[in-house]
């Protein structure tokens, strides 16, 4: 097996600079969540297809597990713990208890940080927008009703 | 919070609900501890072959390895449900392709995983069975040739590669026969579906200097990882604690599993933290599916719809180890006659061994396959008769004070408040815009049942210093809200607000006994404990304050926000905090209040039903509801799509609304799932073809139906908390067959396998007479 | 492994040399194929830092020069100027999920060549050319050349896909991508792409590719030929839909049986004729 190669890099995750110290195929996923801490951000499938590793790269949601950490570059990593700013919680995410969408919680992380980047850029989406918007995440055990309400809660609109 | 909210009834966030969204909630796998190994599993690439030796010398000298274990390594020790079979890794032989085989700690996953492909194992591949006619066809390979050595806690008939056989006889169906006016007999299939839980299984075990080992496990129950890993490794539970942190989904897919004892046999060996999270692959090759099931249903009416006898001929793939199998078996075939006034009825099943992956519990129970078949011959019947499929079911419906297959008495019954329901919703909701050219809609029904009373549980409620209390349960909150629910009923027994109450996490050293979450049975059981044992507080606290107030505790009334006053007299009044001190540090003790309990109701009745191996002591307690779902099916593909669905159920009391409505919509995702999406699919060796989530695909938010309308009502059980019982499994098997009666309605084809794939439909319009 | 950032194509090209190195582009095929183990590739060259290899570029004639490094999201937002803006950017707003679109990108999709992807039969169906960096230089290569069979295209070892380039299509036509898939979000079972112009109810122009028929897109230039000059009636898309089962050579899978996806692949050429036909009576692309 040829050497394996550990990289030196910097990362700036939830608007911190963080050195990391990885083997040079390892994903953001298991960089956020073994070298800088962030354990948030959830390993559900590894193919990219279930969206509990779902984080923002310069507010785009992206895969955490589909990644490669030294690939991000300069880029800004945004992890669920860097929605909810200064203790208060992020619209979202009161959304989210309110409506009772939240169960085990797993896929949580993961539609936090979509939801985020959708009403930033989307701030009034009409309901077909929101589940087009989450198509990538799934929930094993709501049915997705309440995450629904949820979101149109955090919107604005009417639930 | 306000203390003025009544906590029964209201719809409060899980209690944990802010650290799950900001991503504080920990899950087995953001634990770390210092010097933590990580292991890695070999699994058998043969579904049958015996094991003739192993090397694992190369994978010991890989650097960075600390231990390596094969199945020689461990002492034979059988453990399993009702039959005996299974051990910690394969001993002698493999049975499915992906059974672990041999284990590794090592200082990162990567190592661990190298030194996996180091090991070399071989074997004598054996011819494999892959369907229960094959395992049963004489001269079959047989799986457990030690079959009849196996311990078991009943006899189940067990013998070559039969796992398990039971009958169900109520009536006489024989004569029955041939007083029907109209038979209808039919052949249904369904599928291995995988629980798919978001997080998968998972644990990280560590030992104590003096061999104590500590398990954290994402599990349905620490009592039983505990027993297991006790049992495995051959210590007593005193050597073993379990605990538990968030679990991310379980539905029957997280009871004890061998992970445990080989990440405890790994500590144990190195003396240090092992961690042990299956990848996805894993996970789907090595732990459960649902039982795949063929059943052959006959139905007996008279002229007028009412139905006087039933038939079930029930085989379940079991897979390759019993597991649950044989309580599955028993569901099934106690769920099968439906909920109906059916008089007469035989049901004759079979649990068989293959060389797949295990079979066994998965939300519902073998009631999915049970009603899948009962639900749609049901409506087969309606139109033979010419009548309405929702009258029909109206017709034979069970009522209160009828008795369910076995003689229990159905306390209460709303089964035609149920139908009636989602019928009224259904024709009320503002009709659709017309569907495009080429796609047909129709509306389908279906009823459901299931239980909540199982086994034992307990609880504990502690009075603290300061008038709050500490609540202490065994029941494992997977997601559903058990943790918040009985939070709630502790806080409606004593009258304070539920921030007062601090709900223990689970831990077999310091939690009362439950046996699991399973079976719907938390609300009911665990909550009929919470309450008994804070009514113990309430009324010891009642009668410190008699001694206080100088009064008899009969004056006396519980007042909300923790105080106890004199009736008629609101100035004169204690609160809880001046008793817990006069406890502590004056007269009569620390305040707790404990109880326990194993199911209790009505015991089956032998001289009503014969139940032959029937593998429950007692269970009981039924809700009832009912669904309809309105199915639009595309002509030209054969995809069929559910546009909306109601769901109507009797839950006693909704302890906490959303979280009932937030079951019964997961169970509709469920059992939508089952009905038109997913499928463990095998190649011929016995290979499982599609174990990561790109191939098993399961449907997401754009094939579920943008409503799922929950219709919560409320007939109080008589023994449950608060009238309260369980609602977790019993919308699930409804979805399938009333998905099926719909697609009848819509396009004239009634499909009897699911899933019902748009290729499956497609081929039946083809099939289709004109 | 090791990692580079080439921040040229010739220093990308001269490290793809190496055995056993490996492009990574979006990483959305190949990161998750490293995870489950299928590939374990020596060094992993990222093509992110080359400057100006995500260019998109509608020209003033209605072509598109896609740069292999563009991202779905980023074509799926393309105004549809011409019949093959319209198409390219339906047809990215339909791979995967959203956060696959935000990183995954048109190279790495056609390099990897899975037959029930979406771009392949768009790129097939608009006729395009595909640009092809490597050690002897440039080159190009026709869409129809360029996919040989199941995830092999005509890329020799150490080249790269630079860029696509596609003509705008039918003047005045429109375009219209039909995928059918078994949950939302997942592969093709069969797929449709098709460009079509028409005057006075007849059909001037059709290009139309299935995608999930074949190791490769099927394109039946006789069965376009055919069609011109008729009303796209039904009996019309039939005897095209019959050419097109002729020269599929449909998979087997879970997803589909061959026999299945024969009876579709008619049926879902006809929808997305039916649909492009509608979009041109609504007057858009």
């Amino acid at each position: 097996m040829a050497m394996r190669e550990t990289l030196e890099y910097e990362l700036t995750v939830n608007g911190e600079a963080i050195p990391v110290r990885a083997r040079a195929e390892a994903t953001l996923l298991e960089v956020l969540r073994t070298e800088c801490g962030l354990t948030g951000s959830k390993r559900g499938c590894d193919q990219g297809v279930c969206g509990a590793c779902t984080v923002q790269l310069d507010g785009r949601p992206v895969r955490g597990c589909l990644t490669l950490a030294a690939n991000v570059g300069m880029r800004r990593v945004t992890t669920v713990e860097g929605i909810s700013t200064g203790g208060a919680l992020h619209p979202v995410q009161q959304a989210l208890l309110e409506t009772g969408a939240v169960q085990c919680g797993f896929c949580a992380p993961g539609f936090v940080v979509t939801l985020d980047a959708m009403l930033r850029e989307n701030p009034h989406p009409t309901e077909v927008e929101v589940r087009h918007g989450l198509s990538g995440n799934l929930c094993r055990c709501s049915g997705y009703v309440k995450i629904v309400e949820a979101a149109l809660r955090a919107a604005g609109a009417k639930p | 919070m306000s203390s003025a909210i009544e906590p029964l009834g209201a719809s409060i966030p899980r209690l944990e609900a802010r650290d799950k969204v900001v991503g504080t909630a920990r899950f087995v796998d953001d634990f770390v501890r210092p010097n933590m190994l990580h292991a890695a599993v070999l699994q058998s690439p043969y579904a049958h072959a015996r094991i003739r030796s192993y090397n694992v010398e190369k994978a010991r000298a890989l650097p960075g390895v600390r231990a390596v274990v094969t199945g020689a390594d461990v002492p034979v020790r059988r453990v399993g449900g009702m039959l005996k079979d299974e051990t910690m890794l394969a001993h002698g032989k493999v049975r499915y392709v992906g059974e672990p085989v041999a284990a590794v700690a090592a200082r990162d996953a990567e190592t661990a995983q190298r030194a996996i492909g180091l090991i070399e194992v071989e074997y004598d591949p054996l011819p494999a069975v892959l369907t229960p006619d094959a395992a049963l066809a004489p001269g079959a390979p047989i799986l457990h040739e030690e079959l009849a050595s196996y311990v078991r806690t009943m006899e189940g008939g067990s013998q070559g590669n039969l796992m398990w056989h039971s009958r169900l006889v109520g009536g006489d169906v024989d004569t029955a026969w041939a007083k029907c006016d109209v038979i209808l007999e039919g052949t249904f299939q369904t599928q291995a579906q995988q629980h798919a839980y978001l997080e998968t299984n998972g644990v990280l075990a560590e030992v104590e200097a003096n061999g104590r080992i500590t398990v954290i496990a994402a599990c349905q129950s620490v009592h039983h990882v505990q027993t297991r890993v006790a049992d495995e490794l051959g210590v007593p539970m005193s050597q073993v604690r379990a605990q538990v942190p968030r679990v991310g989904g379980g539905f029957g897919g997280k009871h004890a599993t061998n992970i445990h004892s080989i990440a405890a046999w790994l500590a144990r060996a190195t003396g240090k933290p092992v961690k042990l999270i299956l990848s996805r692959a894993m996970d789907m090759e090595m732990q459960k599916s649902r039982h795949p099931s063929r059943i052959r249903l006959k139905t007996g009416a008279m002229r007028d719809g009412i139905i006087i006898a039933r038939e079930a001929d029930i085989t379940l793939d079991g897979g390759a180890y019993a597991d649950e199998s044989p309580n599955v078996l028993a569901f099934c075939s106690l769920m099968v006659r439906g909920p109906y006034r059916i008089p007469n009825y035989r049901v004759v099943s079979r649990a068989v061994y293959t060389n797949k992956l295990r079979a066994g519990s998965y939300r519902a129970f073998g009631n999915p396959q049970a009603t899948f078949a009962g639900e749609s011959q049901i409506d087969e019947l309606a139109a033979k008769l010419g009548l309405d499929p929702v009258e029909l079911r109206l017709k034979n419906a069970a009522q209160p004070g009828d008795r369910w297959v076995g003689g229990q008495t159905l306390h209460t019954c709303a089964l035609r408040e149920c139908l009636t329901e989602v019928r009224a919703a259904q024709k009320a909701a503002p009709p659709l815009p017309p569907p495009a050219p080429g796609r047909k809609r129709g509306v389908g029904f279906a009823s459901t049942t299931s239980i909540s009373g199982l086994m034992g549980t307990s609880a504990s409620v502690h009075l603290r210093a300061d008038g709050t209390v500490a609540l202490n349960t065994g029941c494992v909150d997977i997601g559903q809200g058990s943790d918040t629910t009985m939070t709630q009923i502790c806080a409606a027994v004593l009258k304070i607000p539920v921030e007062r109450i601090a709900y223990a996490a689970q831990d077999s050293d310091v939690s009362p006994y439950n046996w699991k979450t399973a079976a719907s049975r938390s609300t009911y059981m665990t909550g009929r404990a919470v309450q008994a044992a804070a009514s113990v507080v309430r009324d010891k606290i009642m009668e410190h304050t008699a001694e206080l107030l100088e009064c008899a505790a009969t004056d006396l009334e519980l007042r909300p926000g923790g105080k106890v006053g004199l009736v008629g007299v609101p100035g004169k009044e204690v609160g809880f905090k001046d008793v817990a001190m006069r406890s502590l540090f004056q007269s009569g003790g620390p305040i707790v209040g404990y109880n326990g309990l194993v199911y209790d109701g009505e015991k089956f009745d032998p001289k009503r039903t014969l139940m032959e191996r029937f593998a429950f002591p007692n269970l009981g307690v039924y809700t009832f509801g009912a669904i309809c779902v309105e199915v639009e099916v595309d002509e030209m593909t054969g995809r069929a799509q559910v546009l909306r669905a109601w769901l109507a159920h009797d839950v006693g009391k909704a302890i906490n609304r959303a979280a009932c409505e937030g079951q019964i919509q997961g169970a509709f995702s469920h059992g939508l799932g089952l009905a038109l999406y997913e499928q463990l699919v095998w190649d011929d060796d016995g290979r499982l073809a599609n174990p990561s989530f790109a191939d098993y695909r399961m449907p997401g938010i754009m094939d579920t139906p943008p409503q799922i309308t929950p219709i919560i009502l409320e007939f109080p059980e008589p023994s449950g908390p608060f009238g309260a019982k369980g609602v977790g499994e019993v919308p699930l098997p409804g979805v399938a067959p009333a998905i099926a009666n719909a697609i009848v309605r819509a396009v004239g084809v009634r499909l009897k396998q699911l899933p019902m794939t748009p290729e499956r439909v497609l081929d039946a319009l083809e099939a289709k007479t004109p | 492994m090791k990692f580079a950032l080439p921040e040229t194509l010739a220093d990308a090209v001269a490290l793809l040399a190496e055995d056993g190195a490996r492009c990574l582009a979006g990483g959305q095929s190949l990161v998750a194929m490293m995870n489950a183990r299928l590939v374990s590739p020596s060094t992993l060259v990222s093509l992110r830092a080359i400057p100006g290899l995500d260019r998109i570029e509608i020209r003033a004639d209605g072509s598109l020069f896609i740069g292999a490094m563009a991202q779905h999201a980023d074509v799926a937002r393309l105004a549809p100027r011409s019949p093959a803006t319209a198409l390219f950017a339906q047809a990215a707003g339909l791979i995967g999920h959203p956060a696959i679109r935000n990183q995954g990108t048109i190279g790495g999709s056609i390099a990897h060549a899975d037959p029930s992807a979406d771009y392949p039969g768009v790129v097939v169906c608009a006729g395009a050319t595909v640009h092809i960096a490597g050690r002897s230089g440039n080159r190009t290569v026709s869409a129809a050349d360029f996919f040989r069979g199941y995830y092999e295209t005509a890329l020799q070892p150490g080249e790269i896909v630079t860029a696509v380039e596609a003509p705008a299509g039918p003047r005045g036509g429109s375009a219209h991508y039909e995928k059918y898939s078994l949950v939302d979000g997942d592969f093709a079972v069969v797929s449709a792409a098709v460009m079509l112009a028409m005057t006075n109810g007849r059909c001037t122009a059709i290009q139309l590719a299935v995608g999930g028929g074949a190791a490769v897109p099927v394109r039946v230039l006789a069965a376009e030929a055919a069609l011109v000059g008729t009303a796209l009636a039904e009996a019309d898309l039939a005897a095209a839909g019959r050419k097109l089962v002729e020269a599929a050579d449909p998979i087997d899978d879970f997803r589909g049986s061959a026999a299945y996806r024969r009876k579709l692949i008619p049926r879902i050429a006809a929808r997305a004729v039916a649909a492009a036909k509608q979009k041109l009576l609504n007057g858009h692309a």
